[in-house]
């Protein structure tokens, strides 16, 4: 068993794990890939535990992913979304979770808009913290995900392989966890995007043994890849211009591009698509190369592990 | 410390004298008399006189900082002219300009005349109003500049802001010589920093921050240069944080161009790595750069670039660092610290003397301000009585809890140091004296 370094009551960050706790977290999720399915008896290993999600931002996804994966611990969930919650009455995000904290809820999930918060949350609170997205900073069990996935094809060691990550990486805390958790485990990543949205400075943020390369060439690297990540436009999250009415030339996973990509490499996106956007249809259905939904289920999978661990019920 | 309704003359014994402005710098004794310097040199101690024996001291002109913060009139008090002035003394300043981004702002002569009215009830340091350079620092109208100088407002500043539309910035710049003032610039291209809360590069870019570049600093430093060169008003550019505003002050002050530069303790020692993990109490605006930017400010200095020391003290309360990063405030506070922080950086690390050091915490500000035809940052006989005596080998440690000011917003919090003002003198008023070893009955 690899040696565990950080707090684990928390899972904040991929920047902050290790190699080999990733690795176990998702040798932990894989084994529960049947369960998040309900193919086999529900786990009662939270049972009495209350998991509180806390959304200060919309999401449907992730929420219900948590929630599903929670219920097949058998712990109990509660929902605090956005305009329900006191933070439209003027509370600071940390007095908000330190009161839900203080019902004796066991676990927050936490979402905010602010780069930081699930992380300042934690230094203040006894319970266990989740981020669950925070601004354009991390999400953590997305990154987890995208590692299962990518390890439901590629086998276990992905050392040496390579991923491209397209679109608005400035703006995705999809990419940025995604970053982090690659090049821990040595595959190499491409960014490939428009300057304003894919600056030099990304080279520099990770510090794993993969090596991480910024391009704004899409057709050029395609044919090295097994991976290809095409990440959302964010069109709440743009500042000035940044989507010109060229991105889809440029930077779109199109029928065309895809036939330039290697026979066995997989095509991924976060989710929620903007088809005939930053992707044709005809590619995010292709059965062969499509792996978006096998993401969508593996999410429940690695949030019942990532649950496990901040809850000590292995 | 001690604090005396009737004023007896104070006798400063066998310390450093040093005054920056006539290069004067041995050893001597100061007689401070009736709210004046009496007496420097060699002097036989006085009868009735508070004696502090300043032996392995410095003794020069009272500091002054051209850079605070005192929040008031505001209706938050998180700080007021008589916390601020305390905390000043405790720094050893004895002279502070405010700036003023207060709510209301320090725009018409009645705003600068409240302050003054508060400034000599507290009866601490002295205090001079930078009035605002447009009405409501909205950067649109002007203010009532010609009125608040004669009020006695010393310098106009937008501070916290930039005045950024470049015919207003013209229209400043030329009241502002018309009464023979200074303009100070908050230097920053709000075009170029939407939103933004740290400085741009890889820690922006891994924390998901916005971040603040540069050339928003530059670009406006070399637009006011420009638009001053034909009008020749004291410019000056606030709290240098890039590198590459040294390289075009230099240049311009070369030329002879009317252009000053201040920098803060901050910029000098702390790099943007201190944002790292969320941490609030590094963030500040400008906002701190790199280790190379430190490098070149430290050049500046060395070279007379840069000829001014200004903390930039921004108290706020905690509850507004103790939340998220894009939310929180941006400020330090600065004059309890100062001193040993720009000894650290400065004298420490072989940039600068002593004599150079108190220049720009001296008769450089005072100069800028024309504080220097009230004799302030100067000492000499017949001069006003406003000395600092300093404890350059005493070491401590920054205590923000423990602080006069009421803004306990202090990275430094915890850093050991060396150095501190033992006394603080204000027109012949020990506002500071010691409680320890330094001083006898």
């Amino acid at each position: 068993m690899p040696a565990i370094s950080t707090d684990r009551r928390h899972l904040l960050s991929l920047e902050s794990l290790s190699a080999d706790e990733i690795l176990l977290l998702l040798e932990v999720a894989s084994s529960f890939t049947e369960a998040a399915a309900g193919r086999v008896t529900p786990s009662t290993k939270l049972d009495g535990k209350i998991i509180a999600n806390l959304f200060f931002e919309d999401s449907t996804r992730t929420r219900s992913s948590f929630t599903v994966a929670a219920t097949r611990l058998s712990a109990q969930t509660l929902d605090l979304v956005g305009s329900t919650s006191s933070v439209s009455k003027g509370e600071s995000l940390i007095d908000t979770a330190r009161t839900i904290e203080a019902m004796g809820v066991d676990l927050l999930v936490v979402r905010t808009r602010e780069a930081g918060a699930p992380a300042q949350i934690a230094r203040e609170v006894e319970c266990s913290v989740i981020n669950a997205g925070d601004g354009s900073h991390e999400h953590p069990t997305q990154g987890l995900l995208d590692l299962l996935t990518i390890q439901q094809r590629f086998g276990n060691d992905l050392t040496g392989k390579t991923i491209a990550i397209v679109g608005d990486v400035l703006n995705s805390r999809v990419a940025r966890s995604a970053i982090h958790g690659l090049t821990k485990l040595g595959v190499n990543v491409h960014l490939v995007g428009p300057t304003n949205l894919v600056p030099k400075t990304f080279e520099q943020i990770a510090t794993g043994p993969g090596s991480v390369e910024v391009s704004y060439d899409l057709d050029a690297v395609l044919p090295s890849l097994d991976a290809i990540m095409m990440l959302r436009v964010q069109f709440e999250r743009q500042r000035g211009n940044a989507i010109t009415s060229d991105y889809r030339s440029q930077y779109a996973l199109t029928v065309d591009r895809a036939r330039k990509l290697p026979p066995d490499a997989i095509v991924m996106h976060p989710g929620p698509m903007n088809r005939g956007l930053e992707i044709d249809s005809e590619v995010a259905d292709d059965p062969d190369r499509s792996v978006i939904f096998q993401q969508v289920s593996n999410g429940v999978a690695v949030r019942m592990a990532v649950l496990t661990r901040c809850l000590g019920g292995s | 410390m001690l604090q005396s309704p009737r004023m007896s003359d104070i006798f400063i014994q066998g310390g450093r004298v040093i005054d920056p402005e006539s290069g004067f710098d041995q050893t001597a004794d100061v007689l401070i008399s009736n709210g004046v310097v009496a007496q420097i040199g060699r002097i036989s101690k006085p009868a009735n006189a508070k004696h502090i024996d300043a032996e392995g001291c410095i003794v020069c002109p009272g500091l002054i900082d051209i850079h605070v913060h005192i929040r008031e009139p505001d209706p938050n008090h998180d700080e007021t002219v008589k916390s601020g002035t305390a905390a000043a003394i405790q720094g050893g300043f004895t002279t502070i300009c405010c700036m003023p981004n207060t709510n209301p702002p320090l725009d018409t002569p009645s705003m600068v005349k409240f302050v003054q009215t508060q400034a000599q009830q507290a009866n601490a340091a002295r205090v001079f109003v930078v009035g605002c350079a447009t009405q409501g620092r909205l950067g649109q109208q002007l203010a009532e500049i010609k009125a608040m100088a004669d009020a006695g407002a010393i310098a106009f500043s937008d501070d916290g802001d930039c005045v950024a539309d470049s015919a207003i910035m013209r229209k400043v710049l030329q009241t502002v010589k018309e009464v023979d003032g200074c303009f100070m610039q908050h230097c920053q291209d709000p075009a170029l920093t939407v939103d933004a809360v740290m400085n741009a590069g890889v820690m922006a870019t891994k924390l998901a921050l916005i971040g603040w570049p540069s050339i928003a600093e530059e670009g406006i430093i070399e637009r006011d240069i420009r638009l001053n060169s034909a009008i020749g008003c004291r410019y000056h550019a606030q709290h240098l944080s890039s590198g590459g505003s040294v390289d075009i002050i230099r240049k311009a002050r070369a030329s002879n161009q009317c252009v000053t530069a201040e920098v803060s303790p901050h910029h000098l020692l702390l790099t943007q790595d201190l944002c790292d993990d969320y941490n609030t109490m590094a963030k500040m605006n400008p906002p701190l750069r790199s280790k190379t930017d430190i490098n070149l400010l430290k050049q500046g200095v060395a070279d007379g670039t840069i000829t001014i020391l200004g903390t930039d003290h921004a108290p706020h309360p905690l509850h507004r660092k103790q939340t998220t990063f894009a939310n929180a405030a941006f400020g330090i506070v600065g004059l309890e610290c100062a001193l040993p922080l720009y000894l650290k950086a400065l004298i420490e690390d072989n940039v600068i003397d002593w004599p150079a050091m108190l220049g720009m915490m001296t008769i450089n500000p005072a100069r800028l301000v024309g504080l220097n035809r009230l004799g302030l940052g100067s000492l000499s006989v017949g001069g006003p009585g406003d000395v600092t005596v300093i404890d350059p080998q005493l070491k401590w440690t920054i205590i923000s809890q423990e602080f006069a000011s009421k803004g306990q917003n202090c990275p430094f919090d915890g850093w050991e140091i060396t150095g501190k003002a033992i006394a603080t003198i204000v027109s012949g008023r020990g506002q500071l004296l010691p409680e320890s070893e330094h001083i006898r009955a």
